[in-house]
């Protein structure tokens, strides 16, 4: 729809999930949640926020894009659109109206590693909400009708979303940096290999990634421990966990070759985005890769956004950011630029990077850096629902409930050598795949 | 992105025993006329630290559009006392985060930030409200900037090209015409001298609202204010915005062609504001159309028969001057506009000749009111309220706009639909997409 207002600077809501933006809770402060495996094996977690009579509930199971077989692009995102669209007990459109008869919500969606049915609800209405996400969860009938209407409305979004130089060119530069493996692929799929999709794909698929073992529920807001667990158990509680073994992913193995890509359109700017393969947070790279890029092109301070939009005046947006998933992560720089300008930000772009391989960042951006990602964490969790999907996500990153503690002391210890090592590991300008969506000659 | 309402007395209400965010609003005017909304808030260490000013394209004057937006991307070059990269510097190495908007009826910037902080922001705040330094240099590559930005969003994106081109049409006298961003050859031509100029008039103490919430105590914040804002002279009055906007003779019709996937459609009425007695039924109306999956214009035109990919429909309450109601809706593939354009007509007659059921008016009601209390939770979000409602006459009117809500009666709806929805009133957009 139309623009409201204009801004000064754009706001990363794709960028911020979970990459850098970690800090840690005051020493000594209570545990972040508690946590627990039911029976079924379902790990639930509960963070007690009673102030406000809301309550955030999100089951998160692995069964994301990560598992779409190679010719059925798309499937776990049509799996997670007709999820609310029919139940042994409800229609869709019976299950809609009863959610916002009482101000709530229930939605459901499919990432690149996990599939995740979110409600919000005021605490008077929980036991509605709790009934309604279960049986989306437990006995979704995925209508045909509804399978059909779902994928002609992906199929349009789809198209209407290339009207996006942004999409575009992330879309282009994944395929790029995982030409491999299934992160290469769109979640959404394509026009043409949602196309082939049937209700007996998504009822299979279902069946086969939706299982308690591979499941979290995470519960926030106006709760106890004992009342969640007592109202997830006896909800959920009788989800069987099946026999056979968990399916699981080969991560990517080979470097992806670097290569350049441009894609035409009538616009009178051009995107530029040079992406490759970096490292997710188990590894010990994570921590100093995360302000190296926060230096390079993350906050109003950084050098890309001083050099081009401050000095130069050549982009509205310039940033750069690190995206790690379950089984791999990229680094990217971005910027838009009129098309003229195109070969200087790109040149801007690569000596940057290559600076930050050749000299060691000074003390001042290296403090800068690590005081924002450390002190700017507290409003990363400063609502039920942002606790409620950072608890479900670093439950499946596997990232420990103590990850702020270790994020927190890991970006602390980080030195302008660490940076060095990682830039000179994962800058090299040479090592980078680059998308260019425009008016290109 | 409809602006949704959050508060105080309605949590009070619907769970008496919740202490701690039902906190009271300290509200002061200092001696130079700058008002200081202050709500204590203890849940996180943090706090929102805004400032509101009462400017925006509103205030603007043909030839000098985009003056408000292009002003507050100045307001982060410095003061003789901060270099020009010093806000941005100070508040990340302290780990806040801050931003700021421009609307058509105000300009706003935020820092969210550790509770233990606030003093430094409130220095920061009042320096750059009184000393900000407008160099020429940095105007000159700011202006690049801004340039840039309106590429992004308005000429390199289909919808936001369109909203631009209706939005001008609609109003011939009211500079609610005017996109918010500017006109490309304004932002081109404005002189550094006529932004000093802007910022003289518009950024006083007494033309401002400074509002925060959060961990913090009152007493010490409002001494702390005093100390800087409150030795800020007080301006002169900023002048009144005049221009009325007389009545629509007549639909206009705007059809643009331009690379796209798929066509877009907009509508928009004039209507009133919160001053008018229909504003709470004009707010219900837009839920009971585009609230949700159960809303009118998504399960008919969307769900039902598949004939558009989105459709809504969007009131401005909170429009300081009379604005528009606008209707959107992108075709699916094969779906002509005209088509739609026909089914968003059809939705607004039915509502002049058949009341609503009482399940959408009850649920409309209780999407608004539920709303209110998810933005409970955010500090950043309750100091937001306070602000919006400030500007309309009173944070107080928070307090009264449920009532009013829920005082909304079918009647009500069938009786605004009728008084503001001609069919011969409205302005009319069509996006044509160009093949590649």
């Amino acid at each position: 729809m139309r623009p409201r207002a204009a801004r000064t600077r754009v706001v990363l809501a794709a960028v911020a999930a979970l990459t850098g933006a970690l800090g840690a809770a005051p020493a000594g402060a209570a545990p972040l949640a508690h946590r627990e495996v039911l029976p079924n094996g379902i790990v639930l977690l509960v963070a007690e926020r009673p102030a406000v009579p809301i309550v955030a509930v999100r089951v998160l199971t692995r069964a994301g894009a990560v598992f779409d077989p190679d010719d059925r692009a798309g499937l776990a995102n049509l799996t997670s659109a007709v999820l609310t669209r029919g139940t042994a007990k409800r229609t869709g459109p019976e299950i809609d109206s009863a959610i916002e008869f009482v101000g709530g919500s229930l939605e459901a969606g499919a990432g690149r590693d996990s599939l995740t049915v979110a409600l919000s609800v005021q605490k008077r209405d929980l036991a509605l909400g709790l009934d309604l996400l279960s049986e989306v969860v437990l006995s979704p009938t995925f209508p045909a009708a509804e399978v059909t209407r779902k994928v002609a409305e992906i199929q349009a979004a789809i198209r209407r979303s290339e009207e996006d130089p942004n999409t575009l060119a992330i879309r282009a530069l994944s395929r790029l940096v995982y030409p491999d493996h299934p992160y290469g692929r769109p979640v959404e799929g394509t026009r043409e290999s949602v196309a082939r999709l049937t209700r007996d794909d998504v009822v299979k698929f279902y069946a086969r990634h939706a299982r308690p073992d591979a499941t979290i529920v995470a519960v926030v807001g106006a709760i106890t421990v004992d009342e969640a667990r007592r109202e997830i158990t006896a909800r959920l509680g009788s989800w069987a966990r099946p026999s056979d073994p968990l399916p699981s992913i080969t991560p990517p193995t080979t470097a992806a070759t670097p290569r350049e890509e441009s894609i035409k359109r009538e616009l009178t700017q051009s995107t530029l985005m040079f992406g490759r393969r970096a490292v997710r947070q188990t590894d010990p790279d994570y921590f100093p890769l995360s302000v190296a890029s926060y230096v390079l092109g993350g906050g109003s301070t950084s050098r890309l956004y001083t050099k081009v939009r401050e000095e130069s005046g050549l982009a509205y947006a310039v940033y750069s950011w690190v995206s790690p998933a379950r089984y791999g992560a990229a680094f990217a720089v971005s910027a838009q630029t009129r098309t003229a300008e195109v070969p200087k930000v790109a040149a801007l772009i690569r000596e940057e990077l290559a600076r930050m391989t050749r000299e060691p960042v000074s003390d001042r951006e290296l403090s800068l850096a690590k005081q924002f990602l450390i002190g700017s964490f507290p409003f990363r969790l400063d609502t039920s629902a942002k606790v409620a999907d950072f608890l479900a996500a670093v439950e499946d990153q596997g990232l420990g409930l103590d990850y702020p503690e270790r994020y927190k002391e890991r970006i602390g210890r980080v030195t302008a050598r660490d940076i060095q090592d990682v830039a000179a590991k994962y800058f090299p300008p040479a090592s980078f795949s680059l998308v260019t969506v425009g008016e290109i000659k | 992105m409809r602006i949704f309402v959050a508060f105080l007395s309605i949590v009070v209400l619907l769970a008496a025993s919740v202490a701690s965010a039902a906190d009271q609003v300290v509200a002061s005017t200092l001696d130079n006329g700058l008002r200081v909304l202050l709500l204590e808030d203890h849940r996180s260490p943090i706090v929102s630290f805004q400032v509101w000013y009462r400017v925006g394209s509103r205030d603007e004057l043909r030839g000098a559009t985009g003056i408000a937006h292009f002003l507050e991307h100045l307001m982060f070059k410095g003061t003789p006392t901060r270099g020009p990269k010093q806000f941005a510097r100070l508040v990340e190495e302290n780990g806040g985060q801050d931003n700021a908007f421009t609307s058509q009826d105000v300009t706003s910037y935020y820092v969210d930030i550790a509770a233990d902080k606030i003093d430094l922001v409130i220095d920061l705040e009042a320096d750059r409200m009184q000393n900000l330094l407008l160099d020429p240099k940095e105007i000159a590559s700011e202006r690049e900037v801004v340039i840039e930005e309106r590429r992004t969003r308005t000429e390199d994106d289909p919808g936001g090209f369109l909203g631009e081109e209706v939005g001008s049409i609609a109003f011939k006298a009211h500079p609610y015409g005017f996109p918010i961003i500017g006109w490309m050859e304004d932002i081109k031509r404005v002189t550094p001298a006529e932004i000093r100029a802007f910022y003289k008039t518009y950024y006083v103490p007494n033309n401002a609202i400074v509002v925060a919430a959060g961990d913090f105590k009152t007493q010490s914040v409002l001494e702390k204010i005093q100390k800087t804002f409150g030795r800020i002279p007080k301006g002169k009055t900023p002048p009144p915005v005049l221009a009325v906007e007389p009545p629509q003779n007549g639909e206009r019709r705007v059809i643009v062609t331009k690379e796209a996937e798929l066509p877009v459609v907009y509508m928009a009425w004039h209507v009133p504001n919160h001053r008018s007695n229909d504003a709470p039924a004009l707010e219900v109306l837009s839920t009971i159309l585009s609230g949700g999956r159960a809303s009118r214009l998504y399960r008919d035109l969307v769900y039902q028969r598949q004939l558009a990919l989105e459709a809504g429909g969007d009131y401005s309450y909170f429009a300081l001057d009379p604005n528009l109601f606008w209707f959107w809706a992108t075709p699916m593939p094969g779906q002509k506009p005209e088509t739609l354009e026909a089914e968003l007509a059809k939705h607004m007659e039915r509502l002049k000749t058949e009341p609503v059921t009482d399940e959408e008016l009850a649920r409309a009601k209780n999407q608004i009111e539920s709303s209110f209390v998810f933005q409970e939770d955010s500090v950043h979000r309750r100091a937001s309220l306070l602000a919006r409602f400030e500007l309309i006459g009173g944070y107080a009117q928070k307090d009264t706009f449920v009532t009013k809500i829920r005082a909304v009666t079918a009647a009500d709806l069938t009786r605004v639909a009728n008084a503001w929805f001609a069919s011969d009133r409205k302005s009319v957009g069509v996006l044509l997409p160009k093949p590649r």
